[in-house]
């Protein structure tokens, strides 16, 4: 077949202006859109990853005491026992932290003795309840009983035991079963692992260690407590609703600071991340369709100033199919020469995105995906100018002077 | 080589009706070198483009080489105008990013040949018209005599049996004129069946015959040689001698 490719390229050489501009409307378009596509979709990723949880049945309650006659272990007596006592609770804890809430403390675990840094760990001081309210699985070893929860730490106390997730034991030890085994804290003393948990998610999303996560069975340290409430499916909105009225007034040495839900929590942690992918593919969609509407403008005013050329050529022997790909092609080499383009500007910039912000490069899965839509949206926007040159008549060749 | 019986062609637009042509009739030979004379907006150029398909017509018949062209699709009345029919326009319609060599070669890419096929007869077909040493312009670095000729040249490269020229002579001066009218009487004298349309009564004398086309109709003619008896049924034209 005749692609009759040499003379259009001559044609573009010798007024080569406009498909220049379109050709780097391509490039630019191509360049973030591949570059953007790795960030979007790494958000994206990070977005919707698993933490563990019962997410959507969980909620949040934070008091703080504040006269002179607030006594903080009454007030989680009297709470937890209120608390768990609701019909609909599944489980109740008083917890140092709360997952996806960007504040907690972290350690330094040892898995010897003598060890002068350990690995650090994000540590939740929780109740027997805990894991339960937590709602995440345990894959080895059991769950605190209450009489091993320990009163807020004086000092610096020992702890008996500890929960790691299985991401925190494997680094701690890689040989093996973590269960039963020896780590250590700061003053070398030894804490017994007596459970693994599956996965979960501590305090801080970007952090590359996030599912490090340890659990110790010891009460916070008030005068704030947080209690994390885990309800059965469907009930969490109507839960929430009446642990805040009643904890508004039953205690008057206290005052509700907040009530929320662990659902608003997340979306919270992620607000930043779910808006840089949406601001990423609004700009790549706008270069896009910037880029579409240059191929479509360069090839509707290519149509309109060659009317009388069309018509000659059809006048010459060409079929209605021949001028609809002569337009098509036309514009598929100013693409083709726009994605070139928007290939090395993508490497290039792909290159500085990862050196300067550590930024993931784009694959060649992303480039050529990316090739192809340019490529596929280039040939959509000529579609129509290059139907509307196959309909000029032959014979504009004789009737335009 | 071109027979119409009858024909008719009407422009509608919203309010008017044009007829460009009405009971037309006219027959052509094979070799023959025929003039169409006429006032300006006589229908000469809608005959011409009717006999080239490049337009349909309303009524009527019309035999190309003795095939009834009506109701043929555009892709064949397409691959008719490439293969059988040369057209050269008043204003020469070269493709000014193109230079002559490639303006030659464009009805010969529509044809499929070779590209040894195709430089061969592009090579032959600006020999004829002289410009061979120019095949590497553009169009706008040679005179308008010259931009006719290589239009002469792209025409004639696929060997058609029958060239169109509708006021070739239009946008060129009298000398120029003169030297493109040698030309096409040498190509007819090759065995090329042409009809040329001119405003030139000087260049239509030196034609085998004339048409005087007026509102449509074929008003008169005369022929060098007297037409085979029969040949126009229905015309009842005044014979007359050149002058
Ligand atoms: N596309 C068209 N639409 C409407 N009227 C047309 C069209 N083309 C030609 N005509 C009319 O048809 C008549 C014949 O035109 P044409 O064949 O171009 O005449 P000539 O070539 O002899 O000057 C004229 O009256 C012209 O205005
Ligand atoms: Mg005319």
């Amino acid at each position: 077949m005749n692609w009759n490719l040499r003379p259009i390229l001559v044609a573009i050489w010798r007024s080569p202006t406009g498909a220049l501009l379109v050709a780097l409307q391509v490039a630019l378009a191509l360049a973030v859109l591949v570059n953007a596509a790795g960030i979007v979709q790494q958000r994206v990723q990070k977005v919707g990853r698993p933490n563990g949880m019962d997410t959507p049945n969980q909620f949040v309650v934070a008091v703080s005491g504040f006269t002179r006659e607030f006594d903080y272990t009454a007030m989680l007596a009297t709470d937890l026992a209120w608390l768990r006592g609701l019909p609909g609770v599944v489980a109740a804890s008083v917890t140092s932290a709360v997952p996806l809430l960007d504040s907690g403390s972290s350690a330094g675990i040892r898995n010897a003795p003598g060890l002068k840094a350990g690995r650090q760990a994000n540590i939740f001081e929780m109740d027997e309840q805990g894991l339960a309210a937590l709602g995440v699985r345990l894959v080895a070893g059991r769950a605190f009983s209450a009489e091993e929860i320990l009163p807020p730490a004086q000092g610096n106390q020992a702890l008996p035991q500890i929960l790691l997730t299985r991401a925190l034991a494997r680094v701690l030890f890689p040989d093996g079963d973590a269960l039963g085994r020896q780590v250590y804290d700061p003053l070398d003393r030894p804490i017994t692992v007596t459970g693994i948990i599956e996965h979960m998610h501590g305090n801080w999303v970007d952090w590359d260690k996030l599912d490090h996560v340890a659990i110790v069975p010891r009460v916070p340290e008030g005068p704030q407590a947080l209690y994390l409430v885990r309800t059965r499916a469907g009930e969490r909105d109507a839960l929430m609703r009446r642990v805040e009225e009643h904890m508004a007034t039953s205690d008057p040495t206290r005052l509700l600071l907040w009530v929320r839900s662990m659902s608003s929590i997340e979306r919270r942690a992620y607000l930043a991340d779910r808006n840089l992918a949406i601001f990423l593919t609004a700009v790549t969609a706008a270069l896009l369709l910037v880029a579409a509407l240059g191929i479509f403008g360069l090839a509707t005013y290519n149509v309109a100033a060659r009317t009388r050329q069309i018509g000659t050529r059809r006048a010459l022997g060409a079929r209605r199919g021949d001028i609809v790909r002569h337009f098509l092609l036309e514009s598929s080499l100013v693409t083709t020469a726009g994605a070139t383009a928007g290939v090395a500007l993508a490497l290039a910039a792909g290159y500085w995105l990862s050196v300067t912000w550590q930024l993931p490069r784009p694959g060649l899965l992303h480039l050529s995906t990316g090739v192809a839509a340019v490529w596929i949206i280039g040939l959509l926007a000529a579609w129509q100018p290059a139907r509307r040159a196959a309909a000029v008549p032959p014979a504009v060749a004789t009737r335009t002077v | 080589m071109l027979d119409m019986q009858g024909i008719s062609k009407i422009y509608r637009t919203d309010l008017i009706e044009t007829h460009a042509l009405r009971q037309f009739s006219l027959r052509v030979e094979a070799g023959d070198f025929v003039a169409v004379t006429g006032p300006s907006g006589s229908g000469k150029t809608t005959f011409m483009n009717i006999a080239g398909l490049l337009e349909d017509f309303d009524t009527g018949r019309y035999q190309l080489d003795g095939t009834d062209v009506s109701g043929l699709s555009d892709a064949v009345r397409s691959r008719l105008r490439n293969e059988r029919i040369g057209f050269i326009f008043q204003s020469f319609n070269l493709i000014p990013e193109l230079d002559i060599f490639d303006n030659v070669d464009v009805p010969l890419r529509y044809r499929g040949f070779s590209r040894r096929d195709r430089a061969e007869r592009i090579a032959s077909a600006l020999d004829l018209v002289g410009l061979r040493s120019r095949m590497h312009h553009l169009p706008a670095q040679l005179s308008g005599g010259q931009q006719q000729r290589a239009a002469i040249a792209r025409a004639l490269a696929g060997d058609p049996g029958l060239l169109l020229a509708d006021e070739p002579t239009g946008n060129v001066d009298s000398l120029m004129a003169r030297q493109i009218m040698d030309l096409l009487e040498e190509i007819n004298e090759m065995g090329t069946t042409i009809v040329l349309v001119t405003h030139d009564l000087e260049l239509a004398r030196r034609a085998r015959r004339n048409v005087h086309i007026v509102d449509g109709q074929v008003s008169d003619f005369w022929s060098l040689e007297p037409p085979a008896p029969g040949l126009h049924a229905g015309l009842v034209p005044a014979m007359m001698a050149p002058a």
